[in-house]
């Protein structure tokens, strides 16, 4: 399957951003085509988190203009709220609100933000518990579920927005490694239905089987970019030889 | 330390009360304390016991209109205080910090400098205002309760819970079609249409008297020793419902589980508290006291009759006239007297001199402690919480609603208690100011009497009474939101 | 898909500076939305209206201002005598040499960045040039103060430097080269200038007040030199205390900690001797005195022999057994002196109060010997620790119950912010050790304990401390043992010690608990006695944990103290309050309540808002709740 002649849904050019007087962005310049995966990776500091917080602006960039599926990231709330509501995003720490149970932590956005009817809601609220596996912990708190199966309600949470894009942050950081493998399982399922998604992660494995195209960070700069094949294979950049060596 | 007060309690403090002459004993209860009170529900008290319930209400008045005004305000500024808005911040933070950190006394002192320092009331200002400052007092118009308010706030209550239904089968349409059903549109409309047709309707109620008096007689004629047995059957019960329950939360599968000291502790404290209050429901219910008519009565038998006396004051309230149940009265300014004294009518409400600057002052001082804790409970739900709702696409009202205030409430609560419960022991500076609150009078029955102990007592009676009713609200809601984490 | 990227060369990618400049601060601080913005202009306006509404009030030629500075002497000591007022500038000028010299070894202060500084000073300068605009017409009455264009200038010349420090290349403006002392060494010269060169305004004594305050006539005078040269002198002698500790402890190696605690116990141990000795000022009596000396070396020998008994390593628990009873006598006998009078046989040369305080003394150090003691050195050291504890109290005994030679009428030699020092900090300390008693008590293992703290703790925060100082003054005088008189200042400080020790209680009660149990379970297994672990591991840990809440609890204390304004003590508030405006002559301040009062506002607040700041401080250094 190939992606190229999809139209872009993300375009972010010489994108800026500065925490006080220190700059996490230096002029991020990448696109991002419908239905593609997009794996990020790069050192810790890099300015991962910030790039792809900056795409459902969740982080205001200073400069540079980021266009997601049409619309230009502004100061205008409206054009905010339009593009919360089709992208959604997946925490490291799960974010679950603990006070709600798991249906409910589901059910609140389709309720609160589409104004869907409840019943409807719930019935999709199971339908996506299902989809990622965990229909009986439905009634349950947040606090009572392990790691894997909280990121995987988490999913189900932005999916439930029926979002086009979906955004990942180290989704697998905080688990353990036998619980790393349902979350993954859970992202591929979603990548091959052909949702366009940003990964940050240090899963290499996910990255050469579900990427279509990765881009090393560093120093708050796309470095290089490329198919993983190419980019594993076979990098250009002393800092991506470097950084391949110490984790591979 | 502990000795110490067992000591002022014990043998040493009766050997020295009989050498200075004081007696132990509540017989001044009934005696005309022989001294009036500035302001209140009785001016002229004709019993001691009048006159600290008088003192006892202004506190309620002012802890209570105090703690809601502490409250909004201290809401407010502690969510300005986290405001992203700089200088609205900075005079958040300025206020918190030029207020707790000056003594209350000395701020209740200030307002009622500034109050006593306005101009008087002269010729010019007779007649009948909106609302008026001087220093005699801050006068304001005001809502009264008129003819045919009891049976019209019956109606009310019941038409509360029929706006309650209403509201919930509009919301549960809402869910189910995704319509917006206005809840609290309609809520609001039924209780506003019952208000409506209650206010012409009240008289119908007036039947209701029959039974209110009817309470009345019944309670009237039960002899006055069971008051005393049912103070003393209720502590005993309670206790014992306690124990049980408590009991039951240590019964494991397995039978009971093993109790620690603490636990048989806790248990033998709940006992002894209720044989304590046992010991005083017939001790100081026994005790003959001379009412204010010249005849005796024992304690137990005047709190009887103070119970019958309510039903047939309610029951005199249904007397089926017409009219409109609330009445608003606005201040007026008059001449009063022979001597020509320009003072406020007794129309409207005033807020003496005395009792505006302690409610000013310890709503103020209060809302700064509030504010801190509104930030602190705000600032302790995760960060986490907030991107994860901005990132579904939440509004910040919806946000603050929904994600921060459940969590925050549980946080809140405990601490807003303590303040709640300081702000009420605070009003007791009032004595410096000479309002006429439950410490000033008590102290003043102290002087003429001599009672101290008993005294006292009657103050921690009070003071316990306040602390045990608010913690119980805050225990209750903090279980309610407990429950929902789990 | 191709590479499109040419490799970067990493080295040049130096980070850029962030967009800045006013206009960009203003819309992301002030004007981040519209509501934001017109909230903005709202909260300026009002800044703006009450700024203006309170230079012109602080300003008017109408205050009485004169009402505050006529009665310095009043606010701060009350009726201390004016020819012993030598004593008062003596302990505060030993407070300040100690406070600098502990600071100096500490070693507070570093440097801050220009950027930081020029901050403050733009922000001062322009507060100062804003008064000197909006000062009303008529305030140059208030002679130095009320200049027009002494705050202007002043104004000017620090927005000036800080405007200039704006200029710094970014690398200087940013390292942090400016020494804190070398700022606050500025700030104290201005202050000796202006102690030394500034006028006051005075009315004419004895003139006339005519019926407008504004019209007054003053006269200009200048500060009073027995005010103005103490305060210089005592400013002097702190700074010179600070450079010559700061030359030392830059010249010894580590932590100085051993003068470190010298400092602090000196710190601590100067305000007994300030109160007791200097202010009091007792006139001893060589015949009384031999009394207690007699009664004080009796117990420091004859307790030191009997010290190495209780604390020997082979002392079992008969010996302890021994100690508590006599701990029990001792108490009983203190509290109720009548049950077991002293033996007529050695009454001629003791006396009977300091035996019985000595005695439960001894007692209490017999109990803990054998925890503390142990063998050799530390057995020498524990009775050396009882000598000395012995002659302390003696001595403090004797300074306590000897007549004073401050003569003033009442009950007290000191008055005014003085009493309410003496109160707030005496208060604090003895509530303490007992606060943390009562907080072991009600988390101890045994329910009598338990029982009588929990009993304790709730019965006191019950009532208001108002109520309580009420039962001091009405019920406490008919109550005591025959015999025992106490003034109204020992008994407002009895009840208040006894109130905030409820309140701390609870505070530490909440630092046990904070404490997992893995610590105990550790110094368990480590063959730690119960007493051991709680002195050495847990409480330490407990009170550090909740040094915020204490430091709190500190703060009310001393607001709280001026609660005995209501039972007619004259602390610092009831002076501010209805002392003053009772004067009639020679200046005629009756009817002046506001100008006191807001005087005595800005000085609690002063007091309480340094406290705060500085705990707030040393939570940072300590890293209170990040563990
Ligand atoms: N809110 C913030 N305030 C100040 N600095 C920040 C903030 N968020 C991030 N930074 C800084 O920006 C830089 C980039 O951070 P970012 O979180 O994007 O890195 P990352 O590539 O995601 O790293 P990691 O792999 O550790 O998550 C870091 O140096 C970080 O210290
Ligand atoms: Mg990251």
């Amino acid at each position: 399957m190939s992606v190229a002649n999809n139209k872009d849904v993300i375009i972010c050019e010489g994108v800026k951003k500065w925490f006080g007087d220190f700059q996490a962005l230096k002029g991020v310049n990448a696109t991002v085509k419908e239905q593609e995966v997009v794996v990020v990776i790069g050192p810790s500091g890099s300015g991962k988190s910030t790039f792809i917080r900056c795409i459902n602006r969740l982080e205001a960039h200073q400069e540079g203009t980021i266009i997601v599926d049409g619309i230009e990231l502004t100061n205008d709330v409206r054009n905010i709220d339009k593009i919360r509501s089709e992208v959604g995003m997946v925490f490291q720490q799960f974010n679950l609100f603990p006070h709600l149970t798991i249906l409910d932590n589901i059910a609140l956005a389709p309720l609160w933000v589409r104004k869907q009817p409840r019943g409807e809601v719930e019935e999709e609220a199971m339908a996506l518990l299902e989809r990622v596996g965990i229909p009986e912990q439905a009634d349950k708190f947040p606090g009572q579920l392990s790691g894997g199966q909280q990121q995987r309600v988490a999913i189900a949470r932005a999916l439930a927005m029926k979002p086009k894009i979906m955004l990942f942050d180290e989704p697998t950081s905080a688990l353990d490694p036998e619980m790393i493998k349902e979350v993954l399982d859970v992202m591929k399922e979603l990548a091959r239905s052909g949702m366009t998604m940003i990964v940050v992660t240090h899963e290499m494995g996910f990255a050469r089987e579900v990427a279509d195209r990765v881009l090393f960070f560093d120093y708050g700069l796309v470095v290089e970019e490329g198919t993983p094949d190419h980019f594993f294979e076979n990098p250009q950049h002393d800092r991506t030889k470097l950084f391949l060596s110490q984790i591979l | 330390m502990v000795l110490l007060f067992f000591k002022i309690l014990g043998g040493e403090a009766s050997k020295n009360f009989a050498r200075s002459d004081i007696s132990f004993g509540f017989g001044w209860l009934g005696d005309p304390p022989g001294f009036s009170i500035r302001e209140g529900i009785d001016l002229q008290p004709n019993s001691g016991i009048r006159a600290l319930a008088v003192g006892g209400l202004n506190t309620l008045r002012v802890a209570f209109s105090g703690i809601v005004a502490a409250t909004l305000l201290g809401t407010v500024i502690g969510v300005a205080r986290l405001s992203k808005n700089f200088i609205v911040s900075k005079l958040a933070s300025f206020y918190i910090e030029t207020i707790r950190n000056v003594p209350l006394l000395l701020q209740m002192f200030f307002w009622q400098v500034l109050l006593q320092s306005r101009s008087s009331l002269t010729e010019e200002s007779v007649g009948t205002k909106l609302f008026d400052v001087s220093n005699k007092g801050i006068a304001s118009t005001w809502v009264f309760p008129s003819t045919g308010f009891w049976p019209w706030l019956l109606i009310m209550i019941g038409g509360y819970y029929l706006a309650r239904k209403v509201a919930r089968t509009r919301r549960k349409y809402q869910e189910d079609t995704g319509e917006d059903g206005h809840p609290g549109l309609f809520g609001f409309l039924t209780i506003l249409g019952v208000a409506i047709v209650g206010w012409f309707v009240h008289p119908l109620l007036s039947f209701l008297s029959i039974l209110w008096d009817g309470i009345g007689n019944l309670i009237g004629a039960v002899p006055a020793a069971s008051v005393s047995l049912l103070i003393a059957g209720l502590a005993v019960a309670v206790a014992a419902i306690w124990i049980k329950r408590f009991l039951d939360t240590k019964r494991t599968p397995a039978g009971l589980g093993k109790l620690t000291d603490d636990d048989i502790f806790r248990m033998i404290f709940a006992g002894v508290s209720a044989l304590v209050i046992v010991w005083i429901a017939f001790k100081v219910g026994g005790a003959i006291i001379n009412k204010p008519d010249g005849t005796d009565a024992s304690v137990a038998a005047v709190l009887r009759d103070g119970l019958a006396n309510i039903f047939y004051w309610f029951g005199d309230k249904f007397t089926g006239e017409a009219g409109s149940p609330l009445a608003i009265s606005r201040p007026v300014v008059e001449v009063r007297g022979t001597g020509g004294f320009i003072q406020y009518g007794t129309t409207g409400i005033l807020a003496t001199v005395a009792f505006a600057s302690v409610w000013i002052a310890v709503t103020l001082y209060t809302a700064a402690f509030i504010a801190e804790i509104i930030r602190g409970g705000i600032l302790a739900v995760a960060k986490g919480q907030t991107e994860a709702s901005q990132a579904l696409g939440l509004r910040r009202s919806q946000y603050l609603r929904l994600i921060v205030l459940p969590q925050a409430f549980r946080i809140i609560l405990p601490p807003l208690g303590n303040q709640y419960l300081n702000l009420a022991k605070n009003t007791s500076l009032g004595t410096a100011l000479a309002f006429g609150e439950i410490v000033a009078v008590g102290s003043t029955l102290m002087n003429q009497t001599g009672q101290s102990l008993p005294i006292v007592l009657v103050w921690m009676a009070f003071y316990l009474t306040l602390s045990l009713s608010l913690s119980g609200v805050v225990n209750y809601y903090n279980r309610r939101m407990a429950l929902v984490e789990r | 898909m191709t590479d499109h990227l040419a490799p970067l060369d990493l080295a040049e990618l130096a980070p850029e500076k962030p967009p800045s400049g006013p206009v960009l601060w203003i819309k992301e601080n002030l004007a981040s939305t519209w509501i934001s913005a017109v909230l903005s202009v709202l909260a300026i306006g009002f800044a703006a209206w009450g700024f203006r509404g309170a230079v012109l009030w602080l300003f008017a030629p109408d205050r009485r201002w004169d009402a505050v500075i006529a009665n310095m002497k009043l606010l701060s000591v009350h009726s201390y005598p004016e020819a012993q007022l030598a004593r008062v500038w003596l302990s505060v000028g030993i407070v300040f040499v100690l406070i600098a010299a502990l600071l100096a070894w500490n070693r507070v202060g570093g440097k801050v960045a220009p950027r930081q500084l020029s901050k403050v000073l733009l922000t001062v300068g322009i507060a100062l040039l804003a008064v000197g605009i909006l000062m009303p017409p008529g305030a140059e009455k208030w002679e130095t103060l009320g200049n027009r264009m002494l705050w202007l200038v002043g104004g000017v010349v620090l927005a000036g430097i800080g405007a200039v420090l704006t200029r710094l290349p970014d690398s200087r403006r940013k390292a942090e080269t400016v020494p804190i002392m070398g700022v606050v060494g500025v700030a104290l010269l201005g202050i000796i200038t202006f102690l030394q060169t500034a006028t006051m305004a005075f009315p004419i004594p004895g003139s006339p007040a005519p019926e407008n305050a504004a019209d007054r006539i003053f006269e200009a005078t200048p500060i009073a030199k027995s005010t103005a040269n103490p305060w210089t002198a005592i400013i002097v002698f702190a700074v010179l205390t600070f450079v010559v500790m700061s030359w030392f402890r830059s010249r010894t190696e580590g932590e100085g900690a051993g003068v470190r605690r010298l400092l602090v116990s000196l710190i601590v141990a100067s305000f007994p001797i300030i109160v007791l000795a200097i202010l009091r000022d007792p006139a001893i009596n060589p015949e009384t005195l031999q009394k207690f000396v007699v009664t004080g070396i009796i117990f420091a020998v004859a307790g030191a022999a009997a010290m190495y008994w209780f604390g020997a390593q082979e002392a079992g628990e008969s010996r302890r057994a021994v100690a508590s009873i006599v701990t029990l006598v001792a108490f009983i006998v203190l509290v109720f002196p009548g049950i077991l009078p002293l033996p007529s046989s050695i009454t001629p040369f003791t006396e009977p109060f300091l035996f019985r305080l000595l005695l439960l003394a001894f007692a209490l150090f017999a109990l803990a010997a054998p925890t503390f003691g142990g063998a050799g050195a530390a057995l020498h050291r524990y009775v050396a620790g009882w000598v000395g504890t012995a002659v302390i109290i003696t001595y403090a005994i004797i300074l306590i119950t000897t007549e004073s030679t401050v003569d003033v009428p009442g009950n007290f030699f000191l008055g005014g912010l003085g009493l309410t020092f003496v109160l707030s900090i005496t208060a604090i300390t003895l509530s303490f050790p007992l606060g943390v008693l009562l907080a072991l008590g009600r988390t101890s293992s045994m329910p009598l304990f338990r029982m009588m703290s929990t009993a304790y703790i709730e019965l006191v925060r019950g009532v208001p401390l108002i109520t309580w100082l009420i039962v001091a003054f009405v019920m406490l005088p008919v109550t005591l043992p025959e015999g025992i008189e106490l003034s109204g200042v020992m008994r407002a400080l009895i009840f208040m010690t006894l109130f905030s020790a409820a309140y701390l209680a609870e505070n530490v009660r909440g630092g046990l608990q904070s404490i997992g149990k893995g610590q105990a379970e550790a110094a368990q297994a480590l063959g730690l006695s119960t007493l051991q672990m709680t002195v050495f591991i847990t409480l330490p840990q407990a009170l550090r944990a909740v040094i915020p809440a204490l430091v709190g609890q500190v703060i009310a204390i001393f607001k709280d103290t001026s609660l005995v304004t209501i039972v007619g003590l004259f602390d610092f508030l009831h002076i501010a309050r209805s002392a003053i405006n009772q004067q009639s002559q020679p200046y005629n301040f009756v009817g002046v309540f506001l100008e006191p009062l807001l005087f005595a506002a800005a000085v609690y607040w002063i007091f309480t808002f340094t406290v705060s700041r500085m705990s707030l401080r040393l939570e940072k250094k300590l890293g209170v709740g990040e563990r």
